[in-house]
């Protein structure tokens, strides 16, 4: 083999191994935001689900939302100040025991929910999705690319309370 | 001369090695938020962003270990070579699509603009390519 070659496939072996290093230890992540990704092309069920959250895409958050889905942030109360999707409510998954009874009140358990917090490897909105089921909201789905997608993709970001 | 020549080719394959060991270290630990540094170059499929992010530092890490302990070190350099070529590719489209975003390329809040970060690699790739080019004629035995 002649030098150069043999250098290049040495180096392109030493990229490969650091590549796998990566995704063995991130596969977790990795997985998670294909998985996200994947589920654009599946069918997208059209009934309301009752056991699991669905996880919904971008263009599907800006379409439910602008159909009268509600948004959720479940993030903390500092972070949805410093900026939230528009027209999403906070509903931290720390507090959700003290505030799931004015949330109840104020939103029937009909109505589609988009549920988001930071982005894939971010459980909270996952999380809250199945307390929100327990309690007898129908149409529970989460954003897995949450805030970080919907800023990431240039999209209106709102900073405060409203 | 010879040795003067050696030192420097050690000098740049450890400062070279440092550099990427330190900024494969940095994203290593804070993966999904380099995943939104990745993302916010609009270049790729949003899930593949997470897919660079949760390799791209261990690339780095590697071959800048390999410098440093002098393992392998041209196959490395020539690593190091390539990539730096490429993120002066993406750069130059970021300048060119004239987006105002953190580089990035040594973690979060380093607040280095795409134009620093364009000149910062033009050294690395300088480095780069110096450590590969005198690797053979300092520390190969001569060939019969």
């Amino acid at each position: 083999m002649k030098p150069l070659q043999r250098t290049l496939s040495e180096a392109v072996l030493i990229a490969l191994l650091g590549l796998l290093a990566g995704l063995a230890i991130n596969h977790r992540l990795v997985l998670d935001a294909f998985a996200g990704r994947l589920a654009a092309s599946g069918p997208v069920a059209t009934t309301a689900n009752t056991a699991l959250p669905q996880p919904v895409l971008l263009a599907e958050v800006r379409e439910l939302a602008a159909t009268g889905a509600l948004l959720v942030d479940a993030r903390d109360a500092a972070l949805y100040a410093d900026g939230h999707l528009p027209a999403a409510v906070s509903l931290p998954l720390a507090e959700v025991d003290a505030l799931l009874e004015s949330f109840r009140q104020q939103v029937a358990a009909a109505r589609t929910l988009i549920l988001y917090c930071n982005g894939y490897g971010c459980p909270d909105s996952f999380d809250l999705g199945l307390r929100l089921i327990s309690e007898g909201y129908r149409d529970v789905r989460v954003f897995e690319g949450g805030f970080p997608e919907w800023r990431d993709a240039g999209l209106p970001v709102v900073k405060g309370d409203q | 001369m010879k040795h003067s020549g050696q030192v420097s080719y050690h000098l740049c394959r450890l400062l070279l090695g440092a550099v990427f060991v330190w900024a494969g270290a940095v994203k290593a630990l804070g993966v999904p938020a380099f995943a939104g540094q990745v993302a916010a170059y609009q270049l790729l499929p949003y899930a593949w962003n997470y897919a660079v992010a949760a390799t791209l530092p261990y690339v780095e890490l590697l071959a800048g270990t390999l410098l440093l302990v002098n393992v392998r070190s041209k196959p490395a350099a020539l690593l190091l070579l390539l990539l730096n070529t490429l993120f002066i590719a993406v750069l130059a489209s970021v300048v060119a699509r004239g987006l105002s975003i953190d580089c990035g390329c040594f973690g979060p809040d380093a607040g280095t603009t795409p134009l620093q970060a364009l000149g910062r690699d033009a050294l690395l790739l300088a480095l780069a390519v110096a450590v590969y080019r005198q690797h053979d004629r300092y520390l190969l035995p001569p060939t019969t």
